[in-house]
C-alpha cells in the first residue's frame, strides 16, 4: 500500500518536473528577449529541477545518497539566481534595450 | 516488481529531458545575442544536472549525482566567467 | 570670521574641513590627522564633525543607531580638543541622513557635497576605514564619486594593522568567526564524507581548520552575534517554505502565460528601492526576486534594484513588497517586518528600457 502511493507519488512528481521544464524551454523559444526569457528560465531552476529532483530523492529513500540529492537541490537554488542575474546584468552592461510591448494585446494592463 | 517499473519511468523521463535538451539548442544555435545563447546553455546545464540524478536512480549507479554536483558547480562557473567576459571591465557581481 | 588680515602663516583664511566618521579602529587617527593638517594651514579651523546614517529614523533600527551616532560625535569632539592643544578649533557636528534612506557610495557622496556646500567646507578628510552602517566598505566608490561631485577629499594617512586584521574586531569576535567557519564546513565534509568511518573525521577535521582559519574573515564580513546569528538562521528556515509558495504561485501563473497561444506578455522595468541592508540581505531579497519567474533583478547596485517583470501580476506582487518584508523578517527580527510597501513609500516605479 505505501509502496503504490509512494510509486504514484514519484510518478507525479517527475510528471509535474517535466511540466515545469517543458514549459520553461517553451518559454526560451517563444519570448521576445532575453530578460523575458530569464524569466522562463528560472522555472527549470525552481520548479522544473526541484519536483524532478524530489522525485529522485524519494525513490533513493532514506540514505546517504538522497543527502546528495538534497544538496543538489540547494546548490541549483542559490547559484542559479546568481547566474541568472550575472546574464541579464551583462545584458543590460552590453546595452541591450528590453522588449516592449507596442500594441496593447489583450487586457492584460491592470 | 514496482522497483523495475520506477527505474522505466526514471528512464523514460530522462529520454523526455533529453529531447528537451535539444530542443534548448535551437535558441543556443539561433542567439541572437550571446546572453541568449549563455542562457540557453545555462538551462541546458540544469537540466544535464537532472538528467544526471534521474541516471542515477535509473541505473542504480549513486556516484552520478557526485558527477551532476561537480557539473552544477561548473554549470555556475561557466555563466559567471562567460557574462563577467562579456562586460569589458569591472564587475558583473 | 574671515580673513581678518593678520600676516603671519602660511593662509589666514578659516578653514573648514568635514570628517565623516564611523565607528572603525582608524577613526581616532582620522580625527586627529584632520585637527594636525588643518591647523599646519591656518590658526582658525573649523571641524565639522559628521556622521551619516544609513537608514532613516522611523525604521526600528534607526532609533538605536541614531544614539550611536551621537555618543560617537561626542567622543569625537573630546578627541578634537585633545588634539587642539589650546589652538582655537571651532567643532561643529550633526547627524546626516537621519531623514532618509542612503543607498550607497553616490546617496552618501551627495549628502557630504551638500553639506559641503551649505556650510562653505574647503576639504573631506576621509578615514581609509571608512564604513557606514554595517555594509561593507565603500571607500574606493565613495572617493570616485566625491570626485565626480567635485569635492576636495584627503584620505588620513592612518597606520591600521595588516590588512587581513581590518575585519576582525576583538578576541570573541574572532574565535566566533573561526568557530562557524569551522563547523560548517566540518559538517558539510561529513555529509558529503562518510561519518561512520574514523577516516573522514580526521581528515575532516584537519580540512575544516585550514578552511576556517584561511577564510574565515572572508565568508563572514560581518560581526556575528551570539544570539542573533543563530536566530537569523532559525528564521531563514521559516522563509523558505514562504518561497517556495511564491515560487509554486508564479511558476504557474506564468506557465499559464506562456502557453496560450497568443502569449499576453507585458514586459517593463521597474526600479525598487529595497530597504535591506547591502550584503547577505540584498542578496536574498535580490535573489528571491529572480527565483521567482515573473520577477528578475538586472541590477542590483546599492540596494536600488532595476527589476525586470514579465507579467503585470508579478509587478503587483513586486510592488506590494511581500519578499521585501519577509527578508526584513529574516534579518532584523518580527518588528522590522511590518514597514510600508515600496509603492506606499513611493519607492517603486516603471521605468524606461535607456534607464539601465
Amino acid at each position: 500500500m505505501i509502496e503504490t502511493i509512494r510509486f504514484w507519488a514519484i510518478v507525479a512528481l517527475v510528471a509535474f518536473g517535466l511540466f515545469f521544464t517543458f514549459v520553461s524551454v517553451v518559454g526560451v523559444i517563444r519570448l521576445p528577449d532575453v530578460y523575458a526569457r530569464s524569466h522562463t528560465a528560472s522555472q527549470t531552476d525552481t520548479l522544473g529541477a526541484g519536483l524532478t529532483l524530489a522525485a529522485v530523492a524519494l525513490a533513493l529513500g532514506w540514505q546517504h545518497a538522497t543527502v546528495y540529492t538534497v544538496l543538489l537541490l540547494f546548490f541549483v537554488f542559490i547559484t542559479n539566481p546568481t547566474a541568472a542575474h550575472a546574464i541579464a546584468r551583462s545584458a543590460a552592461e552590453s546595452g541591450i534595450v528590453p522588449y516592449e510591448n507596442t500594441v496593447d494585446e489583450e487586457g492584460e494592463s491592470p | 516488481m514496482n522497483g523495475e517499473l520506477l527505474a522505466d519511468v526514471f528512464l523514460g523521463a530522462a529520454a523526455l529531458f533529453v529531447v528537451l535538451a535539444i530542443v534548448l539548442f535551437y535558441r543556443v544555435a539561433a542567439g541572437p545575442t550571446t546572453q541568449d545563447r549563455l542562457l540557453a546553455v545555462n538551462v541546458l546545464g540544469t537540466n544535464t544536472v537532472v538528467i544526471l540524478a534521474l541516471l542515477a536512480v535509473g541505473l542504480d549507479e549513486t556516484s552520478f549525482l557526485d558527477i551532476a554536483l561537480i557539473y552544477a558547480l561548473l554549470n555556475f562557473l561557466m555563466a559567471i566567467a562567460i557574462s563577467k567576459f562579456t562586460v569589458e571591465r569591472g564587475g558583473v557581481l | 570670521m574671515y580673513n581678518d588680515g593678520r600676516a603671519e602663516g602660511p593662509t589666514v583664511a578659516t578653514e573648514r574641513l568635514l570628517v565623516p566618521l564611523s565607528e572603525t579602529v582608524t577613526v581616532r587617527q582620522t580625527v586627529g590627522y584632520a585637527v594636525r593638517s588643518g591647523l599646519e594651514r591656518t590658526d582658525d579651523l573649523e571641524c565639522h564633525l559628521v556622521v551619516a546614517m544609513p537608514s532613516d529614523r522611523e525604521l526600528p533600527e534607526g532609533t538605536s543607531e541614531v544614539d550611536e551616532a551621537e555618543s560617537l560625535l561626542s567622543k569625537a569632539e573630546s578627541w578634537v580638543e585633545e588634539d587642539a592643544e589650546g589652538s582655537s578649533v571651532t567643532v561643529e557636528t550633526a547627524v546626516l541622513g537621519a531623514d532618509e534612506y542612503l543607498f550607497g557610495p553616490r546617496d552618501f557622496a551627495r549628502t557630504f557635497a551638500s553639506y559641503a556646500a551649505a556650510h562653505d567646507v574647503d576639504r573631506v578628510v576621509l578615514d581609509p576605514e571608512y564604513q557606514p552602517g554595517s555594509t561593507a566598505g565603500i571607500i574606493q566608490p565613495l572617493e570616485r564619486e566625491l570626485e565626480a561631485a567635485g569635492l576636495a577629499y584627503e584620505e588620513a594617512p592612518v597606520e591600521r594593522p595588516a590588512r587581513h586584521e581590518r575585519l576582525i574586531g576583538d578576541g570573541t569576535q574572532r574565535f566566533d568567526r573561526l568557530f562557524a567557519t569551522f563547523v560548517i564546513s566540518y559538517g558539510f565534509y561529513m555529509i558529503l564524507g562518510d561519518p561512520t568511518y574514523w577516516f573522514d573525521w580526521v581528515t575532516g577535521a584537519a580540512v575544516a581548520g585550514i578552511v576556517a582559519a584561511t577564510l574565515a574573515n572572508v565568508t563572514f564580513t560581518f560581526p556575528l552575534d551570539r544570539v542573533q546569528s543563530p536566530l537569523r538562521t532559525v528564521r531563514f528556515a521559516l522563509y523558505i517554505p514562504y518561497l517556495l509558495y511564491e515560487i509554486v504561485k508564479a511558476n504557474l501563473a506564468i506557465s499559464v502565460v506562456i502557453l496560450r497561444p497568443s502569449m499576453p506578455i507585458d514586459p517593463k522595468l521597474t526600479r525598487v528601492d529595497a530597504r535591506v541592508r547591502s550584503g547577505l540581505p540584498l542578496l536574498a531579497l535580490a535573489n528571491s526576486i529572480t527565483l521567482t519567474p515573473g520577477t528578475l533583478t538586472v541590477r542590483a547596485d546599492d540596494q536600488r534594484l532595476i527589476v525586470h517583470s514579465l507579467i503585470a501580476d508579478a509587478r503587483e506582487d513586486l510592488f506590494d513588497g511581500s519578499l521585501e518584508r519577509a527578508v526584513r523578517f529574516v534579518f532584523h527580527g518580527r518588528d522590522s517586518a511590518a514597514i510600508a510597501t515600496p509603492r506606499e513609500r513611493d519607492d517603486a516605479e516603471i521605468i524606461g528600457g535607456e534607464e539601465l
